[in-house]
């Protein structure tokens, strides 16, 4: 990077900083019962230094934060892997579900929900389940598409297409079979923020580390892969070792989105778009503030969804993919008469 | 600071294999071309080196070491790709392209040294694309970008070069400009091994020529002795004259036609009496056509004559600037005698070839007269212009357009 091209990237990873802070004083503001924003900012002080809280700060610790920091969370790691994906495809328009990770999901949650269906076990065992879904989709998927040593994309593609029915095929069926839980079912497939806790903020937090401090370390390589397979690896990249990290971290990153929010859309498909729009494919800088940019866009979206119908709320999803789709749509045809 | 490419007894290619028993060592220093049909292997060849195509048998050698023995990253610093296209489908500046070649000598952690700012500036500015440097790659020209792809290589400083195809999107000054580059750095000690289908560019910049054909790689040599007429009709299914690059004075392929393009034989006998390139291109038309041509007297050196030999058209050889004796004359006339045509050329008569033209005279009926004989072609003192107009005075058919040669010759042959 160009001493310009570091300045920039400094102002453009600070101000996305920034509007995180805003988005989540924000979020922890906003909800059925507002408070005065200096009231959160107060309260977090207070909680920090380990002081006594009063019973309004204590819903907003124990209640809005988790929920606000899962939602930052849950936004950062689509985005993230909505990015690897995107560098793994070539292919600026892939989605972190592209490998049937949502339908692997589904299918645990859906397992679980049919299964556990009463009580407390459920609380853990539907996000353990899909987390384990969605990560037992994907090592199907790479194993199908790896011949002989080899993880051709295309293969992956296809792979993921159809594993993906299948497992859709097979949730419909625990849906028709336990129909006393579809709703639940149906309603945890929607996506939703609304069993936020610190425990699950906890463990997002250590996978999206995980997940991304990887890749931060093989930006250089996701810039290079957009060559192509082989020119990446006449340039001295071991594509397939990286493929499989990126396909790995990527992957880690979905899973822990998707066991804890459900099926959250569009979050991971259009961010890193936006981002890579705005600037540029330099995965040194893209990386960074498509993860950010996530977390802002779907700490907004959970305050969206939690204040336009209060006291009810709308799952997370319907608003991501209600402002996602026709934005995706426009880039489709913006695409389609000029450049992507 | 130098590397050897050597194959010995390779067979490489993907599921099966493409090129067997491939041997050809490609000294620091030289240039090494490999030139043959589409779907021969060059490519298949070239990319055996870093691993895209699999050696099934034998051995690929970078610097004495087997290149599946090294790994990806030590073997890029060693050897430099220029592929025959690159996709750029995403909008990074062209500086940025260039200095993804420098992966391969960074570490992981942290960013461009001034080590690597400077092997980029230089491999810019040999390859002119400084002026690029901020334009997005995803916007610019073909040519552009194979010589940022040529600079994106050359940054990894290389010590064998591979080129498939290096100059095929590039016009004529850059064509020569990446060329003069690619021929500069084998001086300073460079291994370059690359794909020529121009064979021209291939005869002025290699020092070493090998031909791939038939799943074989043959033995590699001076491009005099492999740009033969004989390997271009055996390799490419081409007649084609080979003469000499007026500037250089490399060997220069003038290909003349396509051997599957000759028609089946009509049977028919023609002799051309031409000469100074007149008959050049009536004589590919007639073969091509499907005539057993002839011609009649012609000088070493002479354009018709390199046509003539190329197409393996018979003809009275003279030696260069020497006369038509008797003998010659005579030679000509028993042609003339059996030919069931004669197309006579305006061509530029002297002393010199004058007997063609008195050896077709008695034959007006049977000739057809290509074109009209000016009096500055006559170079015999009126001569030529009086055996002319006896021809067609005699019967002879005038035909004015060289495009309906086939007719007026089939009108002769049957009167």
């Amino acid at each position: 990077m160009t001493s310009s091209g570091r300045m920039r990237a400094i102002v453009v990873l600070g101000a996305l900083v920034a509007a995180l802070a805003v988005a989540f004083v924000a979020g922890a503001a906003f909800g059925a019962v507002p408070v005065a924003p200096a009231e959160v900012v107060r309260a977090l002080a207070r909680a920090l230094r380990g002081l006594a809280l009063s019973p309004e700060q204590a819903v907003i610790m124990e209640l809005r934060m988790p929920r606000v920091l899962l939602a930052a969370l849950v936004g950062a790691c689509l985005a993230g892997a909505g990015v690897l994906y995107q560098a793994l495809f070539r292919n600026a328009l892939a989605d972190p579900y592209i490998l049937g990770v949502s339908s692997g999901a589904g299918l645990g949650a859906a397992l679980a929900l049919a299964i556990g269906g009463l009580g407390t076990i459920s609380l853990f065992a539907v996000p353990v389940s899909a987390f384990l879904g969605a990560m037992a989709t994907i090592v199907v998927v790479a194993a199908i598409a790896t011949r002989r040593r080899v993880m051709d994309t295309l293969s992956l593609l296809l792979a993921g297409v159809a594993v993906s029915y299948t497992l859709s095929a097979l949730t419909s069926f625990v849906l028709v079979v336990r129909r006393e839980q579809m709703s639940r079912i149906v309603f945890w497939m929607m996506g939703g923020l609304q069993a936020a806790t610190w425990q699950q903020v906890a463990i997002v937090a250590g996978m999206l580390a995980v997940g991304l401090a990887v890749p931060l370390f093989f930006t250089r390589e996701l810039n290079i892969i957009l060559l192509g397979d082989e020119r990446a690896g006449e340039l001295g990249v071991d594509v397939e070792r990286f493929k499989r990290i990126v396909l790995a971290a990527a992957s880690l990153l979905v899973s822990a989105a998707v066991s804890v929010s459900g099926l959250i859309g569009f979050v991971g498909l259009m961010t890193p778009h936006m981002a890579r729009l705005v600037l540029g494919p330099d995965h040194r800088l893209l990386l960074p503030a498509s993860v950010l940019s996530g977390a802002v866009v779907m700490v907004l979206a959970d305050l969206v969804a939690r204040v336009v119908l209060a006291p009810v709320e709308l799952p997370v999803g319907i608003v991501t993919a209600l402002a996602g789709g026709p934005v995706f749509v426009w880039l489709l045809l913006r695409s389609r008469t000029g450049r992507a | 600071m130098s590397a050897t490419l050597r194959y010995r007894e390779a067979s490489v290619g993907y599921d099966a294999p493409v090129v067997l028993g491939a041997t050809l060592e490609v000294l620091p220093g030289e240039i090494v071309g490999l030139i043959g049909p589409n779907g021969a292997g060059k490519t298949t060849l070239v990319r055996s080196v870093t691993g895209e195509a699999r050696v099934m048998a034998g051995e690929v050698l970078v610097a004495g070491r087997d290149v599946a023995s090294y790994r990806r990253i030590e073997l890029a610093r060693l050897v430099g790709v220029l592929p025959q296209t690159v996709p750029a489908p995403f909008s990074f500046a062209a500086r940025q392209f260039v200095e993804m070649g420098r992966h391969a000598r960074m570490s992981r952690f942290g960013g461009l040294g001034s080590a690597d700012h400077a092997a980029v500036a230089r491999a810019m500015l040999l390859t002119d694309t400084t002026a690029l440097a901020d334009v997005p790659v995803d916007t610019l020209s073909g040519g552009d970008l194979q010589r940022l792809t040529l600079a994106q290589a050359l940054s990894q400083e290389p010590q064998v070069l591979l080129l498939d195809e290096p100059t095929s999107h590039l016009d004529l000054n850059h064509r020569l400009q990446v060329l003069d580059v690619v021929r500069g750095l084998a001086d300073d000690g460079m291994a370059v091994l690359a794909v020529f289908h121009d064979l021209d560019m291939a005869a002025r910049y290699a020092d070493r020529l090998a031909v791939v054909a038939d799943g074989r790689l043959f033995e590699a040599d001076t491009p005099d002795a492999v740009l033969t007429s004989r390997m271009l009709s055996d390799v490419f299914g081409v007649r084609a004259v080979i003469g000499a690059d007026p500037v250089t004075g490399t060997v220069q392929v003038l290909p003349v036609v396509r051997t599957q393009e000759r028609a089946p034989s009509r049977g028919v006998r023609v002799l051309v009496v031409s000469g100074s390139g007149a008959g050049a291109g009536l004589l590919r038309r007639l073969v091509v056509a499907g005539f057993d041509v002839e011609a009649g007297a012609l000088a070493r050196g002479d354009t018709d004559e390199k046509v003539a030999t190329s197409l393996d058209v018979p003809f009275v050889p003279l030696p260069p600037y020497g006369s038509m004796r008797a003998q010659d004359e005579s030679a000509v006339r028993d042609t003339a005698s059996h030919a069931d045509a004669i197309v006579v050329c305006a061509a530029p008569f002297g002393p010199a070839n004058l007997g063609n033209l008195r050896a077709v005279a008695r034959f007006a009926s049977r000739t057809v007269l290509l074109g009209t004989l000016a009096a500055e072609e006559d170079f015999a003192h009126g001569e030529a212009l009086r055996l002319w107009s006896a021809l067609q005075r005699g019967g002879a058919l005038q035909c004015e357009d060289v495009r309906s040669i086939t007719a007026c010759v089939e009108e002769v042959a049957s009167r």
